[in-house]
């Protein structure tokens, strides 16, 4: 499987991807990163306390890491929750709304890992 | 010529951002044009700063990062001065935090995601250049030893202060270190810096409770523009005690000019009168404070009238050359022997004004050639035109400055002057002030030497005003010998002063040189002269020095006496 094949698969924007990192090489890098850098987890795990600092700064992580990698499912959910918990602004969605996001960023980074993992192995 | 790049480390950035993602992706972009270093949160951040703040060109600064974050990383470079200079970039993918960090100090903002290079490199590049450029104009502005302006940012804040609040009026002070370089000398350069820190340290102190500022002008100088005060002594006795408590045994002599504020003058104009002021202590350790007055402000104006004035004068023929007789004392009675040649400036809008005026004023500037210059040609044409009229070379003595004896042409314009109007050399005497034999003794002696062998004759001018030394008149070839008029002046009244000019005399006589002694006025100093062997005298007894058609009715009575003796 090349890097484009895996892309195409976890509906990942490649030639974003591409631009941010500039080559297939560091792109390879990180995206074997992705699933060993914790960033989600740490997400996930702020998500059952809904501590608000830390949901915000595991969320703007994850916010960072998925737009460079061009994972815009994962960006823009994590881009909803970051500015929800921004520190100083007033929070727009429930907890409840909070919740189904998380759940929509663990469904999708399930499928994306798994992808990766048989990138990894091919 | 070696390129500046050439000779410059690459520019050192710190990339700080705890995503390894972000960091390797500022890697690529920077890395073919600068050297960086990473950081992973704010700490070490702060860390690597400190480490490398002398050749940060610039630090480029994720904001939302663990530990601590970029804000208090802005935060705390601020505060610290080692760290405030380097220009922080913030990576942000926030449009609501580039505000507050633009507040903070940082210098620019990139956006997140990195997906422009061109932008990157665009924004890092032209930070460092401005940053550079500003830290480039600090150093220019301040004087790296005391801290203090820099003379060029100094004179335009005042001119500032000046065109800005007229209604303050601020005085001029100058304040400089007596024989400053004799200190470094004898203690060292390090000792001497630390003097010069330590005075501006004190004047760093007496500004934060006075208003005006400061420079480091030069070398030892130092200028302030400050607010009027009461009494400089103050100020110059709280510098003076600050190095006195520098090192004890080492004398260090502070002196200060003051020009006080004048309606209209410009900063430049008022330092220059202090520095004036400030020069005219030099060596004088009694009195180290002058305060520029009317009086001087007057004699400067006409100083720089005069030093204007030379030129015109000259070819419009108002100087006059007027003669002194000198009486040889030997014969009885005494017989018109010789003259010296006395320039006089007939100003015609300030009238006559005395040699005093403006012989030291041009011998100070370097001008004194220009009025010997005409004196000698005047001279050397009078003493033709009164053979051509008597029928014999009446002696004139000339004055050469020191100036003149070290001009390389002297010997041959003096000659051409002797040849062209067809004088003898023993006509056209040379008058030499001794004190250019302290000045420089060996090429003196070189020029005297070649003019006597031209035939040309010298005579010691002013001998005893200065130190003189036995040593010299030695050395010195010399064929008269004048005596200063100091002594003669009390020889009346003085014990001392009779018994130097009987021991000059003697001297004299011992060495076989004539003996001309000046400034004669009295029957009592001629008799005391005469009974010491003196040969001539020069003075008011016999005469003012007078104008060529009135010092030939001298000439015209000698040769009526000669006549009556020989009928």
């Amino acid at each position: 499987m090349t890097l484009q094949e895996l892309y195409q698969e976890i509906g990942g924007d490649y030639e974003q991807a591409l631009r941010v990192l500039r080559m297939d090489k560091l792109l390879d890098k990180h995206i074997r990163k992705f699933t060993k850098n914790g960033v989600v987890e740490a997400m996930l795990d702020a998500g059952a306390s809904m501590d608000p600092t830390a949901m915000f700064e595991t969320s703007h992580a994850l916010k960072g890491v998925s737009s460079n990698l061009g994972l815009t499912g994962i960006a823009d959910a994590a881009t909803v929750i970051t500015e929800d918990f921004r520190p100083g602004s007033e929070r727009k969605l429930s907890d409840a709304e909070i919740q189904a996001k998380l759940r929509e960023v663990g469904e999708l980074y399930r499928t994306t890992s798994e992808a990766i993992r048989r990138y990894e192995e091919a | 010529m070696i390129q500046p790049d050439q000779i410059q480390r690459p520019k050192l950035i710190l990339v700080v951002d705890d995503q390894e993602m972000n960091r390797d992706i500022l890697g690529v972009i920077l890395g073919d044009d600068y050297e960086l270093i990473y950081a992973e949160n704010g700490e070490e951040a702060l860390a690597q700063m400190r480490t490398h703040a002398e050749r940060l060109s610039l630090v480029l600064l994720d904001l939302v990062m663990p530990v601590m974050s970029g804000f208090e990383v802005m935060e705390a470079a601020r505060n610290d001065p080692q760290l405030r200079h380097i220009p922080v970039i913030v990576l942000t993918a926030e449009k609501s935090a580039e505000l507050e960090a633009l507040q903070m100090g940082a210098a620019d903002f990139i956006t997140k995601p990195l997906d422009v290079t061109e932008v990157v490199l665009a924004r890092v590049g032209r930070i460092i250049e401005l940053s550079e450029g500003r830290q480039l104009i600090s150093a220019a502005e301040y004087d790296r030893l005391t801290l203090l302006y820099t003379r060029s940012f100094f004179f335009e804040y005042a001119s500032r202060l000046f065109h800005f609040y007229p209604e303050t009026r601020r005085d001029a002070v100058v304040v400089n270190i007596e024989q400053f370089h004799s200190i470094n000398a004898l203690s060292g350069r390090e000792f001497g810096d630390k003097v010069l820190r330590l005075i501006g340290d004190e004047l760093r102190s007496f500004l934060s409770e006075t208003d005006g500022i400061a420079s480091r002008f030069e070398a030892d100088r130092f200028d302030v523009y400050c607010a009027q005060q009461p009494d400089y002594h103050v100020l110059l006795n709280r510098l003076q005690e600050s190095v006195n408590r520098l090192l004890p045994g080492v004398s260090i002599h502070l002196r200060m000019g003051v020009m006080p504020w004048r309606e209209g003058v410009e900063p430049v104009a008022l330092f220059d009168r202090a520095q004036a002021a400030c020069s005219m202590l030099r060596g004088d350790y009694q009195n180290p404070l002058m305060i520029y007055d009317e009086k001087m402000y007057e004699k400067e104006l006409l100083n720089q009238r005069l030093l204007n004035d030379l030129r015109p004068a000259v070819d419009e023929r108002q100087f006059r050359v007027f003669y002194q007789p000198k009486y040889d004392i030997r014969c009885d009675p005494p017989r018109l022997s010789s003259a010296e040649a006395l320039i006089r400036w007939n100003h015609p809008e300030l009238g006559m004004i005395s040699p005093g005026s403006f012989i030291p004023l041009f011998e100070g500037n370097g001008l004194i050639g220009v009025v010997d210059a005409f004196v000698w040609e005047e001279a050397a044409r009078q003493i033709a035109a009164w053979r051509d009229k008597y029928g014999f070379l009446l002696p004139v003595s000339v004055n050469l400055s020191r100036s003149d004896v070290f001009d390389p042409t002297l010997t041959d314009r003096l000659v051409k002057l002797i040849e062209t109007n067809g004088l003898d050399f023993k006509s056209f005497k040379l008058e030499v002030t001794e004190s250019a034999y302290t000045d420089n003794a060996r090429e003196l002696l070189e020029v005297i030497h070649n003019l006597r062998e031209r035939g040309f004759e010298i005579e010691m001018d002013d001998f005893g005003s200065g130190y003189s030394s036995l040593n010299m008149l030695s050395d010195m070839p010399i064929d008269v010998l004048k005596m200063d008029m100091k002594f003669i002046r009390n020889i009346e009244t003085s014990e001392t002063d009779r018994r130097l000019v009987s021991l000059i005399l003697d001297i004299a006589a011992y060495l076989d040189v004539s003996v001309v002694a000046e400034g004669v006025e009295t029957e009592g100093q001629l008799a005391f002269l005469r009974e010491g062997r003196c040969d001539l005298v020069q003075g008011y007894y016999f005469s003012r020095p007078l104008p060529p058609e009135e010092f030939e009715k001298l000439i015209e009575r000698e040769i009526a006496i000669e006549r009556s003796k020989t009928t």
